[in-house]
């Protein structure tokens, strides 16, 4: 029923990467879309919208919450946090992906090893 | 969440995800006309950048939606297509579904319209029928007579009401024609008692029970038929055998008493019973046991609490009267259905049984078409795996598919039910009360449903059992099939699990069967062909006994003389009628007292009775037209009675004293004059009963039933009979005119039912398994190719290969023969008070059935087993 989402990068990239930036501060939608992006030197192209199905996923699995509040720039806008359960879930994403990324790394360029 | 507060708070889980957007797309907005655009250009690149909202906002909310609904429907439409792609497949497995499901649906309308449906009166289940119990021998419910009947109203607590009822027969006259009608003699509240209040008028009151009362309630079919629905009927006078009776009621449309009588078309008190012309009426013999009775239970009131004190009451009239009651010293009390229906019930179950493993045979078929499905598609499903279907979400699709095949089969079989009912239930005739209003309504559609349901789950089990084992993704890598491997074992398992059922079914079928055989073919002890036979009913105010006997006189004459006949008498109970009445008689030469005494059945015949009906005289003398009531007294009996009463001795000329009498005055002393060949009285049941005949002149209670022994066709005299009948009294009518060889065939009625049933039950459940195991060695040889290829090309001569095979088939064929065998004698012992003339588990029958399953599987393997053998080797080897 739900079709992968061909923006990602793999599976899984673009949670993580929200959960990391979560991490550091509650954030809104489109403050958290903006942070991605200046946190990857604008290297990766990620579509805005494309969070929100990955933020609604995250919110059913209970890796965060989120709440309406105010905006700095006073605007309503739902916020979102980590919870424990989504800090846990992003260690184990972050070392299982840093090790597949050591075995490519090693494929790519043998030499070094 | 969990997914009540999931649907409940779904709305507002929607609003958010809306508004969320909708904030997103106005602050990137504003933030580029901040940075210097027009604020077109900003609302155009804050969309662009967002991507497109509509299927963003989708994906955002379809992370909440309930999915298993939404899953099965779209699993429900890939089933559909799945379906539709293979047609044969499909075709197969619902036609073979619809034998199953149909023949099901069948019998449950039967049962449910039989034994479920409680009878048409308010509280059912309060009534009870009352008997009394006679321990004399084995003990058997007896009918009551009057003064215990009268006994039992008056000192019971225990019921509301308790109602006394008797079959009798009136001849209305005065409406043209005269009619013979069937009516019930009652007590006064038998209204009252149901629970049912007439259409016009009023039910009876209790002095209308008193002597010389003349008051009748009609079925409202007579009202409307015989009386053209007159509306004045009320208190209306009709001429009822010769007498005037007011009418007092009519009954509700769709009123039938007693439950199973569609015949009945009047209703007069007990007051017809209590005066006689001659003799004492039989409200005052307390050892006529003529009545049934029906009572309905205190509010409150158990059975056992109604038992208890229903067999005191009896014990106290035991005691009161020793002569008449000692025998009956306790009571048999049962819910009124199951009175009703006696043995039907069980027979019933039985073919619910029956039709049962046919449903279990068919899902075995199912499930070995589903298993060679599942391996041909085990890439598809793969395929799906692969995509990120999980191995549940792959098995719920299967179940779907099946569910789909179930349904569709159940409909099929529903439509197929309705269908063959009216052919097949007529076969029932009268033998099974209440079949008549049997038809698909709510409760068997449920049923149908709940079987398709469960039939779905049932048939898919196998298949579903195998996808779980195997590692899906797998399979589409090594493209090997992996299925295919396991399933060998399971299919064999299938089939041999079919012939066990096959075998329980056939060898079922086969005892029935020959029971049948048995009955239908046994020598009833007298000739039923050619053989015609009627009722007359002469009224009795007009026709004194002396009359009567002189209007029977001349009758036999004039129709001896009809062309065609060969002679003509009366007399009966007939044979095969059943047994009806039974006297007492006491041997003055070793005498008992009174509760002691020998009784049998009786029959009071003219003089041609036993050469018309071709029963042969042993000993001694038939009766003649001078054994009549100046004449010294006569008795003829049968072989079985001779045997059973004077053992080893020569009866003719031995004396009995029998308690019925011609006129109230005292019982007579009767010599045996003749001895006569058992003739069946009761159709089914195996040993001859004892009875003794009656000279008709010497005891002129009454002539059942006319018989005329033909040389021409017997039906073709009926109306040569009605006229020389007419021509002696326009006012006699005649009814019943039948065949004996129909009342023949009436009298097995319910044993042909059962056997046509079982018997097309098992056929059905045969064919299935063949085409079963025909499946299971076409596949099975079809995946062996390449190894009977190699056979072949290393010399193995054609014949081997043959053998090879079937010596497969024969393995599950014995395999399936042993546990059948097995099963069998459980199956015999239900029938076994439906047997007659075979003993349960019969060795002839049930090798006979051995033979039959292993001849019809040979068959079936002969197809596969021979293109085997025709195999070319090198195209085998190439092929794969």
């Amino acid at each position: 029923m739900t079709t992968p989402d061909r923006r990602d990068l793999f599976p899984g990239a673009l949670e993580m990467m929200v959960l990391r930036t979560l991490r550091r501060q509650p954030l809104h939608g489109y403050a958290l879309s903006q942070e991605i992006k200046r946190a990857s030197n604008e290297l990766l192209r990620i579509e805005e919208g494309s969070l929100y199905p990955a933020l609604q996923r995250m919110l059913k699995e209970g890796w965060v919450k989120a709440e309406w509040g105010i905006s700095s720039t006073n605007r309503r806008v739902r916020i979102y946090e980590l919870t424990a359960a989504g800090a846990r879930h992003l260690e184990r994403e972050v070392s299982s992906f840093e090790r597949m990324l050591e075995g490519i790394r090693r494929v790519l360029s043998p030499a070094e090893s | 969440m969990n997914w009540i507060t999931q649907i409940f708070s779904r709305r507002r889980i929607y609003s958010d995800i809306s508004e969320e957007l909708q904030q997103h797309l106005e602050e990137k907005t504003e933030d580029l006309i901040r940075a210097g655009m027009s604020r077109e250009d900003a609302t155009a690149a804050a969309h662009r950048e967002f991507g497109n909202m509509m299927s963003l906002r989708g994906r955002s909310r379809e992370v909440w939606q309930w999915s298993a609904v939404e899953d099965f429907l779209s699993d429900l439409q890939y089933a559909g297509r799945q379906l539709r792609k293979s047609p044969a497949f499909t075709l197969a497995a619902v036609l073979t579904l619809a034998l199953g499901i149909g023949a099901n649906t069948a019998v449950f309308s039967v049962v449910s319209a039989v034994v479920l449906r409680p009878l048409p009166f308010p509280q059912p289940d309060r009534l009870v029928s009352v008997q009394s119990l006679n321990t004399r021998n084995t003990p058997i419910p007896d009918s009551l007579s009057y003064p215990n009947f009268f006994d039992f109203r008056a000192n019971n607590h225990v019921f509301d009401h308790i109602v006394c009822y008797r079959d009798d027969n009136f001849t209305l006259t005065g409406l043209g024609q005269p009619v013979h009608l069937d009516d019930q003699i009652v007590s006064w509240d038998l209204f009252p008692l149901l629970g049912v209040q007439p259409a016009m008028g009023r039910g009876f009151l209790p002095e209308e029970e008193k002597p010389g009362t003349h008051v009748v309630i009609l079925s409202h079919q007579l009202w409307q038929g015989q009386f053209s629905g007159d509306p004045s009927i009320i208190g209306r006078p009709v001429t009822m055998d010769g007498e005037t009776y007011a009418v007092v009621g009519v009954a509700p449309a769709g009123f039938h008493f007693p439950v199973e009588n569609q015949t009945v078309q009047l209703w007069t008190t007990l007051a017809r019973d209590a005066s006689v012309s001659i003799g004492h009426p039989l409200t005052v013999q307390r050892g006529a046991k003529v009545l049934n009775a029906i009572a309905r239970l205190k509010q409150g009131v158990t059975l056992d609490h109604a038992r208890a004190e229903m067999d005191a009451i009896a014990a106290a009239l035991a005691r009161q009267h020793p002569d008449e009651n000692t025998n009956i010293a306790r009571t048999h009390i049962q819910p009124e259905l199951e009175w009703l229906l006696g043995d039907t019930s069980k027979a019933l179950w039985i073919l619910m049984g029956a039709v049962g493993l046919v449903l279990l045979i068919a899902c075995g078929n199912i499930a070995n078409l589903l298993l060679a499905r599942t391996a041909e598609r085990e890439r598809e499903f793969a395929v799906r795996a692969a995509i990120g279907a999980s191995r549940h979400r792959v098995i719920r699709q299967l179940l779907t598919e099946s569910l789909l095949l179930a349904l569709v089969g159940s409909i099929t079989g529903v439509l197929l039910a309705m269908a063959c009912m009216h052919l097949v239930l007529p076969f029932g005739g009268d033998s099974i009360p209440r079949v008549r209003q049997a038809g698909i309504d709510g409760r068997v559609l449920v049923f149908s449903i709940v079987l398709a349901l469960f039939t779905s789950v049932l048939f898919s089990l196998a298949p579903a059992l195998q996808l779980a084992k195997v590692e899906l993704v797998s399979s589409l890598k090594e493209g090997t099939r992996s299925i295919a491997r396991g399933h060998d074992r399971l299919r064999s398992a299938l089939v041999i699990g079919q012939i066990a059922l096959g075998l329980v079914l056939l060898s079922g079928a086969g005892m029935l069967t020959a029971s049948f055989l048995y009955l239908q073919n046994r020598d009833p002890g007298f000739k039923p062909d050619h053989l015609l036979t009627f009722s007359l009913s002469l009224p009795e105010a007009p026709y004194s006994r002396t009359k009567q006997v002189d209007f029977y006189d001349r009758l036999f004459e004039r129709l001896s003389r009809l062309p065609g006949v060969q002679s003509a008498a009366g007399g009966g109970p007939l044979p095969l009628s059943g047994s009806q009445m039974s006297v007492s008689f006491n041997i003055p030469e070793r005498p008992s007292a009174p509760a002691n005494r020998p009784h049998s059945d009786m029959a009071i015949v003219t003089p041609g009775y036993f050469r018309t009906l071709g029963i042969p005289l042993l000993h001694g003398r038939h009766f003649t037209q001078r054994d009549d009531a100046k004449s010294a007294q006569v008795v003829i009996v049968n072989k079985a009675f001779a045997d059973k009463f004077f053992p080893g001795e020569d009866v003719i000329g031995r004396r009995i004293e029998p308690g019925a009498t011609a006129d109230g005055n005292g019982t007579k002393i009767r010599e045996i004059v003749g001895v006569v060949g058992n003739a069946k009285q009761s159709a089914i049941g195996v040993d001859f009963e004892p009875i003794y005949y009656f000279p008709y002149k010497q005891l002129p209670w009454f002539i059942e039933s006319l018989a005329l022994r033909t040389s021409v066709s017997s039906l073709s005299l009926e109306s040569a009979v009605r006229a020389e009948v007419t021509s002696l009294d326009k006012q006699v009518p005649i009814s019943g005119i039948r065949t004996m060889e129909d009342v023949r065939s009436e009298s097995i009625a319910q044993p042909r039912f059962l056997m046509l049933l079982l018997g097309s039950f098992a056929g059905i459940g045969l064919l299935l398994t063949v085409v079963g195991l025909y499946g299971v060695m076409t596949y099975s040889v079809m995946k062996r190719t390449r190894e009977i290829g190699v056979r072949i090309a290393v010399g193995a001569d054609r014949m081997k290969v043959l053998t090879l095979v079937l010596k497969q088939a024969m393995m599950l064929v014995g395999a399936g023969i042993l546990i059948g065998l097995a099963g069998a004698p459980a199956g015999g012992q239900l029938l076994r008070n439906m047997l007659y003339g075979v003993a349960p588990g019969d060795p002839l029958l049930m090798a006979i059935a051995c033979i039959v399953i292993t001849a019809t599987g040979g068959i079936a393997t002969y197809l596969p087993a021979r293109r085997a053998a025709s195999t070319d080797p090198m195209q085998a080897l190439r092929a794969e």
